[in-house]
């Protein structure tokens, strides 16, 4: 493993700080609130990141309470047949859970296996699939490649029920190879072919997942270089073993983790080595990255745009909006202008995520987002984020001046520099309001 | 407070100045006819289409042999000539071509075909089939290199709901995406933002940057937006239809834009291909066919031409869920008042095809340049690597 991928130790040039410490939880979680922040930095890193990694952040709601609430919301939101329901049940998890990472990995797979329903149309194997993001997320990538492969969501996103033998349709065998394991240039068109071949007879009906012996080709296929009676599992284990896969994975996990182009390639294939070396263990990769020199690093500080639940929910977790919380109906909707309609990815590839997602109308829209939260209107009641009580807790005066720093480490991970908050609190005058909506439209809270 | 909020609406525009055209240039720039006030519409068709069922070889025995289910029988078929019509649903295109607006490139592709959605649209969006990490797209990469700036508006405009379109990022270009008009209405004071530090990290001077056009485009906006004309109603009310509404706006409110860039997806018809194909094609054609009158009743006809490409088209052979497979070459649609009429290219020929898709006749590199030279009197060499042979589709 390269120096880059060692634990991270505080030294004089990249101290244990409270940038480091916000830039921890908003780059592997949902941000975090003001008391959350001072207990790391009393803590220390290894604390920190293994609270991260365990998911043992405190939540709002005991575990049990908050798992019997999510079943329940997100059963009402499969009867109700309303996909904006289920997009508020995801963010009500978002909001709520201990587990941020758990939720930041559900992410991050439902980016890599990018399933719309728009074409499934099917809420109750939307939330199927999202759950098996959940609980296989940080396993090996064996098991969750093979579940997905099961997945009714999935199978009907890329036409497995219509690839039979004899005629074949390529969708998902194509997307297999490029999207899932090995990526493009690691394949010929004629793998894609015969991977459709082998693949025939997985399809899935309203019960569910189910292998059609009869739709299945069970003669010899060529992929790879390979030749023998390939069929989806014996497939799987070819693609596993293939050394693409497991780069195409640490890859994934690079550009979840860390800013664009902070990862050399030579970063990228040692991770992708130890993968292999841990029977491609997600979980091991993510922690790698996660407590690793690279995370902490001066060039990772800031450099990476956080995605829209990410901004979304981070804002209202740092500021403690718990209770009473936003509106997760708005939020999600607010998440589809910011360009990640949850459930409804733009195509197999996902979204491009990074600085792609500052489009214009996303620029905009996060902007109006901070004015939205801080004046209650992303609230069924009207509530806003009391902005002086934070203030009050952090021991500072609620003046604008003395206040902004707080809200800077909380919601720009320290990054504004003293000139900056000035000219905020100058043209804000005495509305701490309008200072903090304004620090939400600065570039720096959008990079973590 | 009334005095503050005008001060900070100064203040931003201050900051803002290079990127704000006072109302006046504006004004100068869309009356002026001169040649760099052309303006490319570009639609990206997503899926591959199927050419064949859209510029349709009716006539040939061999057509109907290779879609036995999915063929479009030839008393449907809007014609074109004794071989050649278009899709049923394309009504309002055939009206275009009868009026003279409307050319058809047939046959349009590249070299060693890619079939995947990706590669092959990051091939046609970059114009680069050698370079698979190429960074930067054709219209980017062109108006990198065009540098007095007659407005201040960004370079390019995309309406749609998807990112950014690779073929638009350059690397000194600057380009927007919107999916309509109201998403640039900003209801919160900016702050002011320095414009990118030369030591700064690439990200980090992107966001800057990417944000104070952002903010630049929603100020000029909300001052244009007051006196210009509303959006007409005879656009269809489909995806399509508003994004092109959005465009003829954007277009009469004379930001100084040269290219607008829209999408339309569901043309990956791999299964129960027909009802969804003849939607997406109906949409398609009454989407353009309202822009192009449009334009025309503002007068703008002679400034705009607008191209339609899909990454790909599809097998000639039906597949056997009564839908067609990832293909090759397809045709390219382009309309406009300053266009010659009709079929370009050769028609589709069965004799031989190279791994089950339809031989390419043109490049799509050939039309790019006569694109940019012919139209836009950006120098394509450079982008496109070589000089393309172009093709006599404009009449000026």
């Amino acid at each position: 493993m390269s120096a880059n991928w060692e634990p991270y130790r505080p030294i004089r040039d990249e101290p244990w700080d409270v940038r480091r410490v916000a830039h921890l939880h908003r780059c592997a979680g949902f941000a975090a609130t003001y008391e959350q922040i001072q207990r790391d930095l009393r803590d220390g890193p290894d604390a920190a990141v293994s609270r991260v990694i365990e998911g043992k952040s405190p939540g709002a709601e005991p575990r049990a309470k908050f798992e019997d609430l999510s079943h329940e919301l997100a059963d009402a939101a499969i009867r109700s047949g309303d996909a904006e329901r289920l997009k508020a049940w995801w963010l009500f998890r978002m909001l709520f859970t201990p587990d941020p990472l758990a939720e930041r990995l559900t992410l991050m797979w439902h980016n890599h296996f990018a399933t719309s329903n728009a074409k499934v149309d099917d809420l109750a194997a939307m939330h199927r699939q999202n759950e098996t993001f959940r609980k296989l997320g940080r396993s090996r990538f064996g098991e969750l490649l093979r579940a997905i492969l099961r997945d009714p969501a999935l199978l009907v996103w890329l036409d497995a029920p219509a690839n039979r033998k004899g005629k074949t349709n390529e969708n998902l065998g194509r997307e297999l190879l490029e999207l899932f394991t090995l990526g493009a240039g690691h394949f010929s068109e004629d793998d894609v072919k015969q991977t459709a071949r082998a693949l025939t007879g997985l399809s899935a009906s309203e019960n569910g997942f189910r292998f059609v012996a009869e739709w299945h080709d069970a003669g010899t296929k060529t992929i790879l270089g390979t030749t023998k009676a390939f069929d989806p599992d014996s497939l799987c284990d070819l693609l596993l073993a293939h050394p693409a896969t497991a780069h195409r994975v640490a890859w994934r996990i690079c550009t979840t983790f860390l800013g664009q182009n902070v990862a050399s390639d030579a970063d990228i294939s040692a991770l992708a080595e130890g993968l292999r070396d841990h029977d491609p263990d997600i979980g091991w990769a993510v922690q790698t990255v996660v407590r690793s020199r690279l995370f902490f690093s001066e060039t990772n500080l800031g450099a990476q745009v956080i995605g829209p639940p990410e901004f979304l929910v981070g804002t209202a977790r740092a500021l403690g909006m718990f209770d009473p919380p936003p509106s997760t109906l708005l939020l999600a909707d607010w998440s589809r202008r910011l360009g990640q309609d949850l459930f409804y990815p733009p195509n197999v590839g996902g979204w491009a995520g990074g600085t792609a997602w500052l489009t214009t109308h996303a620029v905009l829209s996060r902007a109006n987002f901070g004015a939205a939260l801080l004046h209650g209107q992303v609230s069924a009641t009207g509530a806003a984020p009391d902005l002086s009580a934070i203030a009050q807790r952090a021991g500072i005066a609620a003046s604008v001046s003395a206040a902004l720093p707080v809200f800077n480490d909380l919601l720009a991970c320290g990054q504004l520099s003293d000139a900056q908050l000035k000219s905020i609190a100058d043209r804000a005058g005495d509305s701490l309001t309008d200072a903090v909506a304004m620090l939400l439209a600065t570039p720096e809270a959008q990079l973590a | 407070m009334q005095r503050r909020r005008r001060f900070l609406r100064n203040a931003s525009l201050v900051a803002l100045a290079p990127l704000v055209p006072t109302f006046l240039e504006k004004l100068a720039l869309a009356a002026g006819p001169q040649a760099d006030a052309r303006i490319l519409v570009v639609i990206q068709l997503d899926g591959g289409n199927d050419g064949l069922n859209t510029v349709i070889p009716y006539a040939d025995p061999d057509y109907a042999k290779n879609r036995p289910t999915l063929r479009i029988p030839p008393k449907d078929v809007l014609k074109i000539n004794d071989q050649i019509g278009l899709h049923p649903a394309m009504r309002g295109m055939a009206d275009l071509l009868h009026d003279g607006r409307l050319a058809i490139v047939q046959g349009v592709g590249y070299p060693n075909p890619n079939r995947s959605h990706f590669q092959s649209m990051r091939i046609w969006q970059t114009a680069r089939p050698d370079a698979a990490d190429a960074q930067t797209g054709w219209i980017g990469a062109a108006f990198d290199n065009v540098r007095e700036r007659k407005s201040a508006g960004p370079d390019a405009i995309y309406v749609g709901e998807s990112d950014l379109p690779l073929a638009l990022v350059g690397r000194r270009a600057d380009a927007a995406a919107i999916t309509g008009l109201e998403d640039l209405a900003l209801h919160v004071a900016t702050p002011d933002i320095s414009p990118p530090a030369k030591d700064e990290g690439n990200v980090k001077a992107f966001v800057r940057r990417t944000m104070l056009s952002a903010y630049g485009t929603a100020h000029e906006l909300a001052r244009g937006s007051q006196s210009a004309a509303r959006t007409p109603s005879s656009y269809p009310d489909t995806k399509l239809g508003g994004q092109l509404a959005a465009v003829s706006q954007l277009i009469k409110l004379g930001g100084g834009t040269r290219i607008f860039y829209a999408s339309q997806g569901g043309y990956d018809t791999h299964a129960a291909q027909l009802p969804q194909h003849e939607s997406v094609l109906r949409e398609l054609s009454g989407a353009v066919k309202a822009f192009m009158n449009d334009l025309k009743a503002a007068g703008l006809s002679d400034r705009v031409l607008l191209m339609a490409f899909s990454e790909f088209g599809r097998r000639v052979a039906e597949n056997g869920s009564l839908g067609t497979d990832h293909g090759a070459a397809a045709p390219v649609l382009l309309a406009g008042g300053t266009l010659k009429p009709g079929l370009f290219g050769d028609p589709p020929g069965f004799s031989q095809l190279p791994h089950g898709d339809l031989p390419m006749s043109i490049d799509f590199r050939q039309i790019y340049a006569t694109l940019l030279e012919d139209w836009l009197n950006i120098p394509s060499a450079q982008v496109l690597v070589g000089n393309w042979a172009k093709l006599p589709l404009l009449t000026t």
